[in-house]
C-alpha cells in the first residue's frame, strides 16, 4: 500500500513545475490540505499558442497534421473525425477548436462554425492572434448565415483583436 | 456415389417399360418422376438461393472507445494490463504475433492486432510502451526503437444487438482461418471430405469401425457437407424424411460449388454455444466467445478443443463441464497426432495445458448492461430494427472500459455496506467528457441488480439542491444587481402561497443572516435560496433551466428553488455540462461512428457546441461550485483532492433523506452520482455522506485534471472581507478573492478596509 503511494506522490512532485493544463498530478496525499487555496491572480492562466501542452504535445502535432492533410484532399469528415480525436486528447487546446470551426465552415455548416470559433476564444485568453482569426471566422460564419449585421461586428472585434 | 443411384433409379425405368407397358403403374411412375424431378428442382434453387444470397443475418456488433497510446497519457500500468486483458492479449516472453504482450514491470512490449476504424485501418504495430506510475511515458516502434507520436488499440467489443434466439456469428473467410483447425476438423469429422460428393458410405462405415474400436462415439457418419445442409437448411427433427433430404440437398450443393466454399460455409455456420438468448455459430465467434481471441491467434489445445465442441455443443460445453470437454480436446488432439498434423511435442504439450477459457462475459452484453441501453435507445430512434439486427453494422461508441469499471466499483463498494439495514438500495452515475459531451461509463444500479432497471436513465427522484446553480446562475447574469459577493439574507422566511403558508428552513435548522451569495451556494442554504429565487421569479427561474437542456415537466412554484422536481442522472448530467464546459451546452453522445458490414462509413455524429450562457456569468458559477468544494458542503473532497485542481461540484439531499446526489467535475470529466432507495423511503445518506463518496472513489482512480478555465475578458478580480462581505483591504485579516463582472455591481467596503458596517438589507433591495 504505502510504496505505490509513496510513487505517487513522487510522480506528483515531478509534475509540479509542469503547465497547469497536462494531465497533472492526479490525487493528492490523502493529508487535509487546510491551506487556502492560493487568490487567484489577476493575469488569467497561460494559455499560449503551442498547439498542445505538455507531454500529450507530439500525439496532438501529429493529429493536427493529419486533419490538415486530410482537409487539403477535400476529406473534410476524415479530418472532423481526426481533431475531434485530438481534442479528446488535449480538450482545451483553442488551436483545435478553431481547425474544427475551419472545418465546419467548409462542410458548410456556418451555424456549427460560429459556435467552434466562439468556443475556441473562450479557451484562447492571452492569444489576440488566434482571438482575431476567430472572430474572422465567425464573420464568415455570419455572412454565411444571412447575419450582415452580426458579421460586421465580428469584424470589429477581429480588428481589435489584432495583435 | 450419387451417379450410381441415378443409375439405379433409370434401371428401374427400363424394368418398366418391358414388363408392364400399358399399366396406369406408367403413368405413375412418370408423375413420380416429374414430382421428384419438380422436387429436386425447388430443393436446388433453395440450396442455390441460400448460398448465393446473403447467407447470415448479422447483429450489430457495439464496440468501446479504442485505447489510443501517446506519450503522456494518464494511465497506469496496472490500466493497461487490465485493458490488454480484456482485449485477450496473451502474455508471452517475447511477442511475435498479434495479441502477445510481455510485461517488464512498468513496460510493455506488444504486437497490436489490426482494425478498420470509421477513419481508416489502423495496422499491427509493434510496439514498446513505458508507464510511470500513472502515466504512459514513451511510445515506441519495438522494431528500431523510433519514437510514436500515436497508436491505437482496436476497441473492445461490448455487445451486439440481436433479437431474442438469434444466431450471432462472426464472418471468416477460408483464408484467414488456421489449416491446423480445417485439418483437423476434417480429420475428425469427415476425413474423406475432399473425396466424396456430398454423402459417403465408406465414411459412415469407417466411423462405425473408429467408434467400436474407441468404446466411445469419435466420429458421426455425416460428411461436413450434410452436416452443413442440416444446420444451414433444416429443423433439427429427426426423421427420415429429413434424413433423405440431407443427402439430396448435400448432393445438390457439392455439384453447385467448390469444397472450398462449402467448408468456409461450414466453417462460418457451425453451432458452437449458446450465451443466454444468443446462440453462437461459426469459428470466429466461437473463437472470441471461448478465448476473446480471434481465430488465427489460437494454439493448437484452443484449435482442438474448438473442433472437438462440433459434436455436442453443450455436452462438450468447457464452461460447464471442463472434464468433459478436456477429455474430447484430448481425444481430437490423438487425432491430429496420429493423422500427422501436429508432432510428438506439440501433442504432449497440447495434452498437458489448460482449457484457457475466458469468463463467459467476452464480447457480450454481460458487462456493460446499462451503457448499451443507452447505445440502443439511440439506434432504435435511427435505424429499422431489421437492419439492426441483421446488417452486420459496427457501431463505435464512447464508453471507457476503465473509467465503467471504476464507477461500478466505486458504487458497489458505497452500496454493499448498507445493503443490510436497506436492502433496497440503490445507485447510479453517470460520467461524461465535459467538452465534447461523450459518455464515458453509466452504471444504472449495483451489479446485483443490473439487468432491470436503468436508474441512470430512468430513475426521476427529486434533485434537491442541485438545482441551485440554475437560480444562482439567473442572479449572476444580471451582474448590474448580483455578484458573488452580494448579501443575502438567510433569516426566517414565510410566503404565503395559495395553498398556506411556505417556510423554507435549511437542512441545520439555525439561520445564517447575512450571507455572500456564492457562500449561500456553498454551504447550500435554503432560505437565502428562497429568498434569492422569489426576487428573480420562478418564470426565470424555469427559463434559465430550459436554456440547460432541462426539458422534463417543473413545478411553477417558489418550492422548485430548493429542487422539489424529478430529474433523472441523465437529466442533470446534461444541466451540470453547461457549467463544466465553461457556459457552452454539447450534446450528450454514446455513440462516434456507425460502418456498415463493409466497413464503409454510414454515419457520424460530430461534436457540436453551443453557448448558452454568457462567459462571465459562466465563470462566475464555475467560481461558486468550486467554492462548494473548498469551503461549503463538499469540503471532504479537500482531504481526498489537492486544492490545486479547482475541483467544482454540488451536493443534493432531500427531505427525510430519501436521496443522495452529487454532481461534480475536473478539467476534463463531469460525473453525476445518485443514491437511494428503489421504494424512495429514507435512508441515512446525504449527498455528501453518500454520492459524494462514490465520485471520490472514482475520480480518485481515474485521476483528475485541474479545472482552471481562463478568465474571460471583463472579469476583474478583488479581495472580498469573508465576515462582512465588503471589500478588503491590507487591513482584513480574512479576506477571500472573488471575481467581478467589470462595470458590474461592487460592494461596500468592509469595516476593517475603513467602510461602514454593511446594511442589513442588501443595496438592492432599497
Amino acid at each position: 500500500m504505502r510504496i505505490p503511494f509513496l510513487l505517487l506522490v513522487l510522480a506528483l512532485s515531478a509534475c509540479s513545475s509542469r503547465p497547469p493544463l497536462t494531465r497533472p498530478p492526479v490525487v493528492d496525499s490523502g493529508a487535509p490540505s487546510s491551506e487556502p487555496r492560493p487568490p487567484r491572480a489577476e493575469s488569467p492562466p497561460v494559455v499560449e499558442a503551442p498547439p498542445a501542452p505538455g507531454a500529450s504535445r507530439g500525439a496532438v502535432v501529429a493529429l493536427l497534421d493529419r486533419a490538415e492533410h486530410y482537409r487539403r484532399l477535400g476529406d473534410t469528415d476524415a479530418a472532423s473525425a481526426t481533431l475531434e480525436r485530438a481534442l479528446r486528447i488535449d480538450p482545451r487546446n483553442p488551436r483545435l477548436w478553431h481547425q474544427l470551426a475551419e472545418i465546419r465552415l467548409q462542410q458548410g455548416r456556418p451555424a456549427q462554425a460560429e459556435q467552434l470559433a466562439l468556443k475556441s476564444n473562450a479557451l484562447s485568453a492571452g492569444d489576440r492572434a488566434l482571438q482575431a482569426s476567430n472572430w474572422a471566422l465567425v464573420a464568415r460564419a455570419r455572412w454565411a448565415q444571412d447575419d450582415p449585421e452580426g458579421a460586421r461586428r465580428a469584424e470589429r472585434k477581429a480588428a481589435e483583436a489584432r495583435p | 456415389m450419387p451417379p450410381k443411384k441415378r443409375k439405379s433409379r433409370r434401371r428401374g425405368g427400363k424394368r418398366g417399360k418391358n414388363r408392364a407397358f400399358r399399366l396406369p403403374w406408367l403413368k405413375i411412375l412418370l408423375l413420380a418422376l416429374v414430382l421428384a424431378g419438380g422436387y429436386i428442382g425447388w430443393l436446388d434453387f433453395q440450396v442455390y438461393r441460400q448460398f448465393e444470397g446473403k447467407r447470415w443475418s448479422l447483429p450489430a456488433r457495439v464496440y468501446a472507445r479504442p485505447l489510443e497510446l501517446y506519450a503522456g497519457l494518464a494511465l497506469r500500468p496496472g490500466q493497461f494490463a487490465n485493458e490488454l486483458r480484456a482485449l485477450g492479449y496473451r502474455t508471452v516472453s517475447r511477442p511475435r504475433r498479434p495479441g502477445e504482450v510481455a510485461r517488464d514491470g512498468n513496460r510493455f512490449q506488444l504486437i497490436t492486432r489490426p482494425f478498420t476504424f470509421w477513419d481508416g485501418r489502423e495496422p499491427s504495430q509493434t510496439l514498446r510502451v513505458s508507464f510511470s506510475a500513472s502515466r504512459v511515458t514513451r511510445l515506441q516502434d519495438d522494431r528500431n526503437g523510433a519514437r510514436l507520436a500515436l497508436a491505437r488499440l482496436e476497441p473492445l467489443e461490448i455487445g451486439s444487438v440481436h433479437t431474442a434466439r438469434q444466431e450471432d456469428r462472426i464472418l471468416v473467410q477460408l483464408g484467414e482461418v488456421p489449416t491446423l483447425l480445417t485439418e483437423a476438423l476434417i480429420a475428425v469429422e469427415d476425413r474423406r471430405f475432399y473425396q466424396h460428393h456430398g454423402v459417403s458410405p465408406r465414411a459412415i462405415a469407417r466411423a462405425f469401425l473408429v467408434n467400436v474400436r474407441s468404446g466411445e462415439v469419435v466420429q458421426g457418419g455425416s460428411t461436413l457437407t450434410q452436416q452443413l445442409v442440416k444446420n444451414f437448411f433444416l429443423t433439427s427433427r429427426r426423421s427420415l424424411w429429413r434424413k433423405v433430404n440431407e443427402a439430396l440437398m448435400a448432393l445438390l450443393l457439392e455439384r453447385r460449388y467448390s469444397k472450398d466454399e462449402i467448408l468456409e460455409a461450414y466453417l462460418n455456420e457451425i453451432y458452437l454455444a449458446q450465451d443466454g438468448q444468443r446462440a453462437i455459430h461459426g469459428f470466429g465467434l466461437g473463437s472470441r466467445f471461448f478465448f476473446q481471441r480471434p481465430l488465427d491467434e489460437l494454439s493448437i489445445e484452443q484449435i482442438a478443443l474448438l473442433v472437438g465442441m462440433v459434436k455436442g455443443p453443450s455436452y462438450y460445453d468447457p464452461r460447464r463441464h471442463p472434464q468433459r470437454a478436456k477429455k474430447r480436446r484430448d481425444l481430437v488432439l490423438r487425432v491430429m497426432y496420429e493423422q500427422g498434423l501436429i508432432s510428438q511435442a506439440e501433442y504432449q504439450k497440447a495434452r498437458n495445458a489448460p482449457l484457457g477459457l475466458v469468463r463467459a462475459v467476452a464480447g457480450t452484453s454481460k458487462q456493460f448492461p446499462a451503457f448499451l441501453d443507452l447505445v440502443r435507445r439511440q439506434l432504435r430512434r435511427e435505424y429499422r430494427e431489421q437492419d439492426l439486427v441483421s446488417e452486420g453494422l459496427k457501431i463505435f461508441t464512447t464508453l471507457d472500459p476503465q473509467v465503467q469499471w471504476a464507477l461500478q466499483k466505486s458504487l458497489d463498494r458505497r452500496i454493499a455496506p448498507l445493503l443490510g439495514t436497506h436492502p433496497d438500495m440503490q445507485g447510479a452515475g453517470l460520467v461524461t467528457h465535459s467538452a465534447n459531451g461523450e459518455v464515458l461509463a453509466l452504471a444504472g444500479g449495483r451489479r446485483a441488480g443490473f439487468a432491470g432497471f436503468n436508474r441512470a436513465l430512468d430513475a426521476r427522484r427529486h434533485v434537491g439542491s442541485l438545482i441551485k446553480p440554475a437560480v444562482y446562475l439567473g442572479a449572476l447574469e444580471q451582474p448590474a444587481r448580483y455578484s458573488l459577493a452580494t448579501l443575502l439574507d438567510d433569516g426566517p422566511l414565510e410566503y404565503a402561497q395559495n395553498d398556506g403558508v411556505w417556510r423554507p428552513n435549511n437542512y441545520d435548522h439555525r439561520f445564517h443572516d447575512q450571507v455572500m451569495l456564492y457562500q449561500a451556494l456553498a454551504h447550500s442554504y435554503n432560505v437565502a435560496t428562497a429568498r434569492l429565487g422569489l426576487d428573480l421569479g420562478v418564470d426565470r427561474v424555469i427559463a434559465t433551466l430550459r436554456r440547460l437542456s432541462v426539458d422534463r415537466p417543473l413545478n411553477p412554484y417558489p418550492s422548485l428553488f430548493l429542487g422539489a422536481t424529478d430529474l433523472s442522472p441523465l437529466d442533470v448530467t446534461r444541466l451540470y455540462l453547461n457549467f463544466a464546459s465553461g457556459g457552452f451546452h454539447v450534446p450528450l453522445r454514446a455513440i462516434r461512428s456507425i460502418l456498415n458490414a463493409e466497413g464503409e462509413p454510414l454515419q457520424r455524429y460530430d461534436l457540436e457546441v453551443k453557448r448558452v450562457i454568457d462567459p462571465r456569468p459562466a465563470y462566475l458559477i464555475n467560481r461558486a461550485l468550486q467554492a462548494v468544494v473548498e469551503e461549503g458542503t463538499a469540503r471532504a473532497l479537500n482531504r481526498r483532492f489537492a486544492s490545486s485542481l479547482g475541483l467544482a461540484g454540488k451536493t443534493g439531499t432531500t427531505n427525510d433523506l430519501r436521496d443522495s446526489w452529487f454532481a461534480g467535475y475536473d478539467g476534463a470529466q463531469l460525473a453525476v452520482v445518485w443514491m437511494g432507495r428503489d421504494d424512495n423511503q429514507p435512508m441515512g445518506l446525504t449527498g455528501a455522506s453518500g454520492a459524494m463518496q462514490v465520485w471520490a472513489d472514482l475520480f480518485a482512480q481515474t485521476g483528475a485534471v485541474p479545472n482552471a478555465p481562463a478568465a474571460p475578458e471583463g472579469i476583474v478580480w478583488h479581495g472580498v472581507d469573508r465576515v462582512s462581505g465588503g471589500l478588503a483591504d491590507r487591513g482584513c485579516p480574512d479576506t477571500v478573492q472573488l471575481p467581478f463582472v467589470e462595470n458590474g455591481v461592487l460592494p461596500p467596503p468592509a469595516p476593517c478596509a475603513g467602510g461602514r458596517a454593511p446594511q442589513w438589507i442588501p443595496e438592492w433591495l432599497q
